[in-house]
């Protein structure tokens, strides 16, 4: 070891004790003398340093704010369960209630479809035909167009349905007259199953309004939706909800192009 | 997770002394070292899920307390005081010699990237792989360092001896 190795160690550590520092500092005498210096600088260092002590209430400070901590740890988490409960609870209630206006608003909806044909039965009972003319006439109103064969119409007219105008229809079925209401601007989440004494029949979400096809039980909607989907065309594109049986099957027949419906 | 609760009082009782001769090492302000350490241990109790096994708990506090000092000196620049003049509160233990005043004017003097390294050695007893985890340095460079304090602080107190021997203020 250098003397230069030496007192960089030194400096480093001045109290490490290898012996191969020992054993230069025996033999070198200025290293000697200059870590005797180097020494008493630390420990003027150490001395300096370690001599400070701190006011005598600072360890109760410190322990008096841990049971502070650990008290308002407590109370908060009282707090905190609390306010979770609460909100658990306003989360719940919300929900059941935005379900029972959904339901309610679903049950509207499929009631007034019900009691629309209810009170203008007569319309099932028209003879019909109603011409192709007539029905694009009806359906211009709206900027829908008749593209492809609806069937037999008995009659197509222009209705008032829960303050919307719509397009009423009443084809032909198996069993007798079928409804169809389109009511642009009406809105459902998903798709309703109609169900009375008489009817039986769905609302269908679409992205213009709802689409409604009633007919007398037993009646196999399906065909006459898929017509109905297929013959007419709106302006702004509409696609029908694929979540029902029935959506689904129209979906099935690619009938959810964005101007069909 | 080290029961932090269950040591808690004993940690303070042994360890709030040196925390603070640390705390006033970094700071040199004693109001403001009170308040580190008392905000170090707070935060360690706060944390101790963090706190892996309870031997190892004096370097996390130091750590803590670094960070801590940091974390102050983002906000604001506490006020150093004058290494020649007495504190305006009496500190036990403070040393009035006049080779004393020289060595803390030399210390202040010290950048803080050496000071640092010195004071977890000389306070902490730290080793320089200790020292180097604390700062996320290699241990040759704590090595480097601390060489560069020591022979800059030997250099300063050399160089006031050498203005004094010629009557220099």
């Amino acid at each position: 070891m250098d003397c230069l190795e030496f007192r960089r160690l030194l400096l480093q550590d001045p109290y490490r004790a290898e012996p191969e520092l020992l054993q230069h500092e025996s033999g070198c005498a200025e290293c000697a003398h200059y870590a005797a210096r180097i020494r008493q600088q630390e420990a003027s260092l150490r001395s300096l340093l370690n001599a400070p002590a701190p006011p005598p209430e600072l360890a109760e400070n410190i322990r008096l704010g841990a049971r502070m901590e650990r008290r308002s740890g407590y109370v908060r988490r009282v707090w905190m369960s609390a306010a979770a409960s609460l909100l658990i609870g306003i989360s719940i209630s919300m929900f059941m209630l935005f379900d029972q206006q959904q339901a309610r608003g679903n049950m509207l909806l499929a009631r007034s479809v019900i009691h629309h044909i209810e009170d203008e039965a007569g319309h099932l009972r028209e003879p019909g035909p109603a011409s192709p003319d007539r029905v694009r006439a009806v359906l211009a109103r709206f900027g829908a167009e008749l593209v492809g064969d609806l069937g037999p119409v008995r009659f197509a007219a222009e209705c008032v349905m829960r303050k919307r105008t719509g397009v009423h229809l009443v084809l032909s079925g198996e069993q007798g007259p079928v409804t169809a209401f389109m009511m642009p601007g009406e809105h459902a989440d998903s798709p309703i199953p109609i169900d009375s004494t008489r009817f039986h029949g769905e609302i269908i979400p679409t992205e213009w309004g709802v689409l409604a096809v009633v007919g007398e039980r037993g009646e196999v909607i399906a065909p006459i939706a898929t017509r109905l989907a297929r013959s007419v065309h709106w302006p702004q594109g509409s696609r029908l909800s694929a979540q029902t049986p029935l959506a689904a099957h129209l979906a099935r027949l690619g009938i959810h192009s964005p101007r069909t419906l | 997770m080290a029961a932090l609760s269950k040591h808690f009082d004993t940690l303070v009782g042994a360890l709030s002394p040196e925390l603070y001769r640390y705390a006033l090492g970094l700071c040199r302000n004693q109001d403001v070292a009170q308040d580190l350490v008392q905000e170090t241990f707070l935060r360690a109790w706060r944390s101790q899920q963090t706190l892996r096994d309870i031997k190892t708990a004096r370097a996390w506090l130091y750590t803590i307390l670094r960070n801590e000092h940091a974390r102050l000196y983002e906000r604001q620049r506490p006020e150093v005081r004058d290494p020649h003049l007495l504190p305006e509160v009496p500190v036990q233990g403070y040393d009035t010699r006049t080779e004393a005043f020289a060595l803390r004017r030399a210390l202040d003097q010290l950048d803080e990237q050496y000071r640092e390294p010195l004071l977890l050695q000389v306070i902490g007893g730290f080793s320089c792989k200790e020292i180097g985890r604390m700062l996320s340095l290699k241990p040759n460079t704590v090595l480097t360092r601390l060489f560069r304090a020591r022979k800059m602080l030997r250099d300063r107190l050399d160089e006031e001896g050498r203005e004094k021997q010629h009557g220099l203020p």
